[in-house]
């Protein structure tokens, strides 16, 4: 799942000169929480609500700022930025590093859309984090009873932990499991797998003709 | 003046056993190959770390099951320590054996402390996935960080290399929130590689924000992006940083033949790394840097790679080709032909049809690391 599958679009942009007070208005009728700040139609920044109501309150140790002060004072940048073609999960190790909730979603120069954290809800259920190290298997099981367990049973003969495991189907008759093992030597346990009738789709067989690396000959 | 190198016959100790991809024999063929090019090392041999001088890094309960499982007891909680794993399985005599490599790379920032030379090479150790309650992929105390806090301890500030193909996790984590430290790491993605960490936005924490990097690579990366992106996004690091010292993990698994990532370089690209890098000592650290070891899984590029490291340290010409005793002695040993020039021969591996899209994205990531990284640059 890549960001480009979770990403709404089009984004809404406002100049960085409209005010605090114009920006908090879209918010409220859109009923959305970031906008992307442009200067010159070119994207510098966000602003948040959180930002807004932030500078407008009495609790702001900065000092109230007026409504009439443009967004380009309380926007955050530089912009944090994700590639639609990066995973979800990179998204949202990207935004909690950053402490964000929202990233802009760059094609080269060209904002294409916007992914928040709402939008990283729905990835959730199917994606997990790296919370142990751990290497990444993919293997394609047919989608009928008994084949997830014969993998991991499969890891569990050879003492491999499994840090975590997701599936999604791939096709009508077949689903892709990623699994984290923890193990540094996943091509050997690929290896294996293949042997034993597995479609192993990660990692691959580096010594096979695709990709093709050849052992030195005489 | 030559490097003055470490080494102890005690390092072939750290061993997992025969089907273990962290084989000391890759060490006793790197000496080898070595003595039949007739530049047997004078090496020195280095103390054992001491219990206290792993304690600096590791807490003590970690260290209380290492020597626990290292005389055969099984703590019931090992596993939660990373130990009695597939990957870092116990052994007899495992603590000691440990401690001897920590010895050397602690020993190569005595010398450069005391100021008796200006580089120097540990052949051994580079356990960067060590943390400091878990041994992890195949390390089991990190002789780097031990090494890098002896340093730091005593003022200096250290950047840290890593050009092994997993993430130097373990050496990040230790030192994620301090400012004296730089760590820098160029590795196959996590996304596909173990262990899974190397982000962009890993940027370090409280004062170290900032200075903690890493460079995570497609898979399939070949030499010009490699050395494109370590280019962009190191040499800017250092000339921000200003180390006193260089602290460089030598990997060689980012090599096309290893058979545990997917990384393409070949020794060549070696070549290069191992020019640009003292280099960058000279340039940006006083001409300081401390060199080890660390993966490499294919016995024939991994000894090649070493071999290179060691002759351009010491200033000696390449050989056109490799001694033909040796390549008898081991062909026969590992029933298999071996390379016989120090580089790799042309066409290792066929083309990549994605090399535009690779090379596309390599340098997308060192401009997004940079766009990160900087602004804490100050």
């Amino acid at each position: 799942m890549l960001v480009k599958d979770v990403m709404r679009s089009p984004v809404l942009t406002v100049d960085e000169t409209v005010s605090l007070g114009a920006a908090y208005t879209l918010m409220l009728e859109r009923n959305i929480r970031h906008i992307a700040v442009t200067r010159a139609g070119q994207v510098v920044g966000m602003v948040t609500d959180r930002d807004i109501r932030l500078a407008s309150s009495s609790l702001n140790q900065g000092g109230v700022k007026p409504l009439e002060t443009p967004v380009r004072e309380v926007m955050s940048h530089p912009l944090v930025t994700a590639d639609p073609l990066d995973p979800v999960e990179e998204a949202a190790r990207a935004m909690r590093e950053r402490k964000i909730g929202a990233l802009p979603v760059m094609d080269g120069a060209e904002m294409v859309g916007i992914v928040t954290g709402v939008d990283l809800l729905e990835a959730l259920l199917h994606l997990t984090g790296v919370h142990k190290p751990s290497g990444r298997l993919e293997v394609a099981l047919l989608d009928r009873p008994g084949e997830l367990a014969r993998l991991t049973s499969f890891l569990a003969e050879r003492n491999v932990n499994i840090h975590s495991l997701l599936t999604s189907p791939s096709s009508s008759e077949g689903v892709v499991a990623v699994a984290r093992v923890g193990t540094l030597d996943t091509h050997r346990l690929a290896e294996e797998l293949r042997a034993g009738g597995f479609e192993v789709r990660w990692p691959p067989d580096k010594f096979s003709p695709e990709p093709g690396i050849r052992n030195p000959e005489p | 003046m030559s490097v003055p190198v470490l080494y102890s016959p005690h390092y072939l100790e750290y061993n997992f056993g025969p089907q273990h991809p962290f084989s000391p024999q890759r060490l006793e063929m790197l000496l080898d190959l070595l003595g039949s090019l007739g530049q047997a090392p004078l090496y020195l041999e280095p103390p054992q770390a001491t219990r206290e001088e792993v304690r600096s890094v590791h807490l003590e309960s970690f260290v209380r099951r290492v020597e626990a499982a290292s005389t055969g007891e099984i703590p019931p909680d090992l596993g939660a320590y990373g130990l009695g794993t597939g990957d870092t399985p116990t052994f007899a005599g495992m603590d000691a054996a440990t401690r001897w490599l920590v010895g050397g790379t602690l020993e190569a920032a005595r010398i450069i402390m005391r100021g008796d030379a200006q580089q120097v090479l540990q052949l051994g150790g580079g356990l960067h996935h060590a943390q400091a309650d878990l041994a992890s992929g195949f390390c089991v105390y990190n002789d780097l960080s031990v090494a890098i806090r002896h340093l730091t301890q005593q003022g200096l500030r250290v950047a840290y290399i890593d050009i092994d193909v997993h993430h130097g996790d373990g050496v990040q984590w230790i030192h994620y929130d301090e400012e004296s430290v730089l760590t820098f790491s160029v590795h196959e993605s996590g996304r596909y590689l173990f262990p899974g960490t190397g982000h962009i936005h890993e940027i370090g924490k409280a004062a170290g924000t900032g200075r903690k990097l890493n460079v995570p690579l497609e898979p399939f990366t070949e030499d010009s992006s490699y050395l494109e992106v370590f280019g962009m996004t190191l040499e800017p690091a250092l000339s921000w940083f200003r180390p006193d010292v260089l602290v460089v993990q030598c990997g060689a698994d980012a090599h096309y033949m290893d058979p545990l990532a997917e990384i393409l370089l070949t020794t060549d690209a070696y070549r290069q790394l191992f020019t640009l890098i003292p280099q960058y000592a000279e340039a940006f650290a006083d001409g300081k840097a401390i060199y080890t070891l660390g993966g490499g899984y294919n016995l024939d590029s991994t000894s090649r790679v070493w071999a290179l490291l060691y002759l351009m340290l010491q200033n000696q010409p390449l050989p056109d080709h490799l001694p033909e005793p040796w390549l008898r002695r081991w062909g026969s040993l590992l029933g298999r032909f071996l390379t016989h020039t120090p580089l790799d021969p042309e066409g290792g591996y066929s083309e990549i049809p994605r090399r535009p899209e690779i090379e596309r994205r390599n340098r997308q990531v060192a401009v997004r690391l940079l766009e990160t990284a900087r602004p804490y640059w100050r």
